[in-house]
């Protein structure tokens, strides 16, 4: 038996007088998915959510939750809860009446209310505040409470509007795990917005990129990281982002031959021994290769893997090195762009040097120079 | 909030506001101009109502009480309104310059506002009083009199008397909505403006009066629309005399209605001064989308 | 910048003369009320009153006695009416500023509302006149509290949304998300954080109900419905031969709005400058 979809979105459209902020936004999430739109400012995923709340209302095309066309039902009757990016809790109510609000408009019965409110406390670990009022409570203590105000309820669907954007860094990472650890154990279906990539790749069962009102890209965070449909992505999701150069290509036998023009002169030389993509330009052309940091190591480390043919070395000229701890990165003119290189934390490397940068060509992505599709 | 349901959400919740509007503003006003095409008086007994046409109207144009009236409530608008400008802006000014005193005088100010506007009445016609009044006591004990004299009681001084009391209790809100202006005036470009050159007058004309405009505007057309429609401060001081000389257009329509029980031809003149206040409170509309405008830019 | 002599001078000058511009009239108002008959009949004047006389209070504060009647039923009946219009002009108020302010009400609407209480009374007042005549509401309290609830509630409602105007939508939301109906959200959640709005809003309503005269003198004509102003201007009009009661009359009048006034500067200040500004 097939199960009813959570939530399915069919052809949306959302315009403010001439303005398309959302341009044919389709998707289904099944029950249980960690749903993540994600896209810079402005790229329509909080109209979206607002659009799947209710609280604003479409302009063509149709919202199902749960199996039931909510396209023109208020936000109340969706079966869904909110958290919003402002917290929004009730400043004039106890921690208790905010958490059970939901309750008390239904009418439930006071005993029953009163028993649910303190399981979803118990939950989230905020059994102790019930009494308190909004103003007394810490940043995370009100997202705590915004959280529990939307599960209490028990909705088929919770929709979170960047919800950590108002916390510290280390809190974010915090309550990060906790909303995580909350998805896991209860198996809520959740619409989660965020503009912080991080955030999407830890939460997300599936994420959703969206750029100027159109998705660029749905799947699950391996898929998106690995290979993206387009330069945009590419260079949105990950951190840092995935270098971008442009480079001469062509077919040489079973292989294709990629040369990166470099800023010294010496251009860099590659072959890539796996399946060519499909779209590749039959003769010489120029197309933008991408590869995330990690897959330009320091020679000097990789040691055994040379062997492996899709892993090739070249010499390059470190414009900038960088420590972070764990990693150094080290900043190397290529194909136009500055890219980076991702060198262990004690590679022996100076700004201004030569050093044989390991390229891992089983990693490379091709993408359309104009167009920035995916080869 | 779906389109639907918020238009008639909208609807119910402007309804009882808009009902209670209705029946005391909008349908008596309709009333009054239906009125004013009819021969209609305030009777005891039943008395046939004939439409006139535009009679009321030919007569009141041509009627020179009536214009006359309407002159006064002019001049006492401008004078009042003017004076309460100009005594307003330099009151802000003088409040914000930096004194010993500037906290406690600036809260002083208030208290002519809040006297009510009868109180105010009365105790200018108290002050005004012939014989024994303060304003003559004080000014003959310091020599500016030689004789005791009719301030109210004598047509040539008995409206600007009048304009005086006004004056004193409605400086405030000037006042005050030019001190808020003045307090947004950024203190850089007056000291700019003085290492160019620039004396205090010339400041203060060329930098601090265009930029307190804006409100003072608004407010001035404000005060200009309560100003037309003066009526309680006449009733009280003076009853519109002596000699008419302080019968104003509202007076003059009161009158018309209860004293001469003429509603027809009185609501005539009241669609006058009615058409004329709505030219203001359009004016006073755009003056204060502008500064709304400005505001926000 | 520094300032020098004579510019300090002219300064503290023009402070004293403001101080005593603004003062002198409400002085000579409140020592007119406690001075002795005959020094308010001297020529010229005794400034400084010869006995200090509290009798007119004494008088005006009780029953007994014409003058006393006359004062604590206008009283009465001033609380009453600028009470009752002020709670009946808010309660419509509310919810109209709300659809201004979340339910996208046009602002042409809202200017037409306040365009109502710019018009001069005279415009309205005949065939309010002849209505309530017909239907014997004439001298009642309540038909004051009527007229004022429209006279208020223009600027009450503007009030009250440019305040709703700024308090947090998406609290609103939440509300909304969780069910609860626009009624329930405007008396659980919006109310309660417009509470100060609300207050201001109250006060001022009541000030200008307070001091409302010319539909008070038409529509009342004895002691059940007369309010104070109305009382005010029949003592002032009167045999009183005595001024020194009519000041007392005007002081006490004056007591309540001063009181509120300077007690509540700020509020009062910063709502009248929006008020006649922002429109």
């Amino acid at each position: 038996m097939q199960q009813t979809s959570i939530l399915t979105i069919d052809s949306l459209h959302k315009t403010y007088g001439d303005v398309a902020v959302l341009k044919d936004i389709t998707l289904t999430m099944e029950p249980g998915e960690f749903l993540v739109l994600v896209g810079p400012s402005g790229c329509g995923k909080s109209t979206l959510l607002s659009c799947i709340s209710g609280l604003t209302e479409i302009t063509s095309g149709a919202i199902g939750i749960a199996g039931k066309d909510r396209t023109h039902d208020e936000p109340a009757d969706r079966d869904i809860a909110m958290v919003f990016q402002s917290y929004a809790l009730f400043p004039n109510m106890s921690v208790a009446r905010n958490i059970g609000f939901g309750l008390e408009v239904r009418k439930v019965a006071e005993a029953e209310k009163k028993q649910k409110v303190a399981e979803v406390a118990e939950l989230l670990k905020i059994a102790q505040l019930l009494e308190r009022k909004p103003a007394e409570l810490s940043g995370g203590q009100r997202q705590r409470v915004a959280m529990g105000r939307a599960l209490v309820r028990d909705p088929k669907l919770f929709l979170f509007d960047e919800p950590l954007s108002n916390l510290d860094a280390k809190l974010r990472v915090t309550m990060r795990t906790e909303i995580k650890r909350i998805h896991q154990t209860t198996g809520a279906s959740i619409v989660y917005v965020t503009h912080d990539q991080i955030e999407a790749m830890t939460l997300a069962s599936r994420i959703v990129v969206m750029k100027d009102g159109v998705i660029q890209q749905i799947g699950t965070p391996q898929e998106i990281y690995n290979t993206p449909v387009n330069a945009f992505v590419a260079d949105f999701m990950g951190a840092p982002s995935m270098n971008l150069m442009t480079a001469q290509v062509a077919r040489d036998g079973d292989r294709i031959r990629i040369e990166i023009p470099a800023a010294d002169g010496v251009p860099v030389e590659l072959f890539d021994y796996g399946t060519p993509p499909e779209r590749l330009p039959d003769g010489h052309g120029n197309v933008l290769v991408g590869l995330r940091p990690e897959a330009m190591r320091d020679a000097a480390q990789m040691n055994g893997a040379l062997n492996n043919r899709h892993i090739q070395t070249a010499s390059c000229l470190l414009d900038v090195v960088e420590p972070a701890g764990a990693d150094t990165y080290a900043v190397i003119n290529l194909g136009g762009k500055e890219a980076v290189a991702r060198l262990s934390a004690d590679a022996d490397v100076q700004a201004g040097e030569r050093t044989e940068i390991a390229f891992d060509l089983s990693k490379i992505s091709y993408f359309d120079m104009d167009s920035g599709v995916r080869l | 909030m779906h389109g639907r349901r918020q238009t008639k959400e909208k609807w119910i919740l402007l309804a009882p506001a808009i009902l209670v509007l209705a029946l005391i503003t909008l349908i008596p006003l309709a009333n009054t101009v239906w009125l004013s095409f009819t021969d209609t008086k305030i009777s005891a007994l039943p008395v046939p109502v004939h439409f006139i046409g535009l009679e009321n109207f030919i007569y009141a144009l041509t009627d020179p009480d009536f214009q006359a009236a309407l002159y006064r409530t002019l001049y006492f608008t401008i004078v009042s309104v003017g004076l309460e400008g100009i005594l307003g802006v330099a009151v802000a000014v003088l409040l914000n310059q930096e004194f010993r005193g500037r906290t406690l005088l600036r809260a002083l100010i208030i208290l002519p506002w809040a006297v009510p506007t009868i109180v105010n009445a009365v105790a200018w016609r108290l002050i005004y009083h012939p014989d024994y009044g303060a304003l003559n006591s004080l000014l003959y004990q310091i020599g500016l009199i030689s004789d005791y004299r009719s301030w109210i009681g004598d047509p040539m001084t008995a409206m600007n008397m009048v304009i005086l009391a006004d004056v004193w209790k409605n400086f405030p809100l000037v006042a005050y909505v030019a001190l808020a202006a003045l307090q947004t005036v950024p203190g850089d470009l007056n000291k700019a403006a003085a290492v160019e050159g620039a004396g205090p007058w010339k400041r203060f004309v060329s930098i601090t009066l265009p930029w307190i405009a804006g409100p003072l505007m608004v407010v001035m057309v404000l005060r200009t629309i309560e100003a037309f429609r003066v009526f309680d401060i006449v009733y009280v001081m003076t009853g519109g005399g002596p000699a008419d000389s302080t019968k104003t257009a509202s007076f003059y329509v009161y009158q018309e209605y209860f004293n001469y029980l003429r509603s027809g031809s009185g609501a005539s003149y009241a669609v006058l001064v009615a058409g004329i206040s709505a030219v203001l409170i359009l004016a006073y509309y755009s003056a204060s989308k502008r500064q709304t405008a400005g505001a926000a830019a | 910048m520094r300032r020098s002599l004579s510019q300090t001078l002219v300064l503290y000058g023009c402070a004293a003369l403001l101080a005593v511009f603004t003062l002198a009239p409400l002085l000579w108002l409140v020592v007119m009320s406690i001075s002795a008959p005959t020094d308010l009949t001297e020529v010229p004047l005794r400034w400084i009153p010869s006995q200090v006389d509290f009798s007119r209070y004494a008088s005006l504060l009780s029953l007994e006695g014409g003058n006393g009647e006359r004062f604590l039923s206008a009283l009465r009946n001033s609380l009453l009416t600028a009470g009752g219009a002020t709670a009946a002009a808010l309660l419509l108020a509310i919810p109209a500023a709300y659809a201004f302010s979340r339910r996208r009400a046009s602002m042409v609407l809202l200017f037409a509302f306040l365009a109502t209480i710019m018009m001069p009374p005279i415009t309205y007042i005949l065939p309010l006149y002849a209505t309530f005549s017909t239907f014997g509401m004439l001298n009642h309290t309540i038909t004051l509290v009527i007229v004022y609830t429209a006279m208020l509630l223009p600027f009450a409602t503007w009030l009250m949304k440019a305040n709703i105007d700024v308090l947090p939508l998406e609290v609103e939301q939440a509300a909304f998300m969780e069910g609860a109906s626009t009624p329930y959200t405007i008396r659980e959640v919006v109310l309660p954080l417009a509470l100060p709005a609300i207050a201001a809003t109250a006060m001022l309503s009541f000030l200008v109900a307070w001091d409302e005269f010319f539909y008070a003198l038409i529509f009342t004509n004895d002691l059940s419905a007369k309010t104070l102003p109305v009382a005010i201007a029949d003592f002032s009009a009167g045999r009183v031969t005595d001024y020194g009661v009519i000041a007392s009359v005007g002081v006490l009048a004056t007591l309540p709005p001063a009181i509120l006034a300077i007690a509540f500067q700020k509020f009062i200040v910063s709502g009248l400058v929006a008020g006649s500004v922002k429109g």
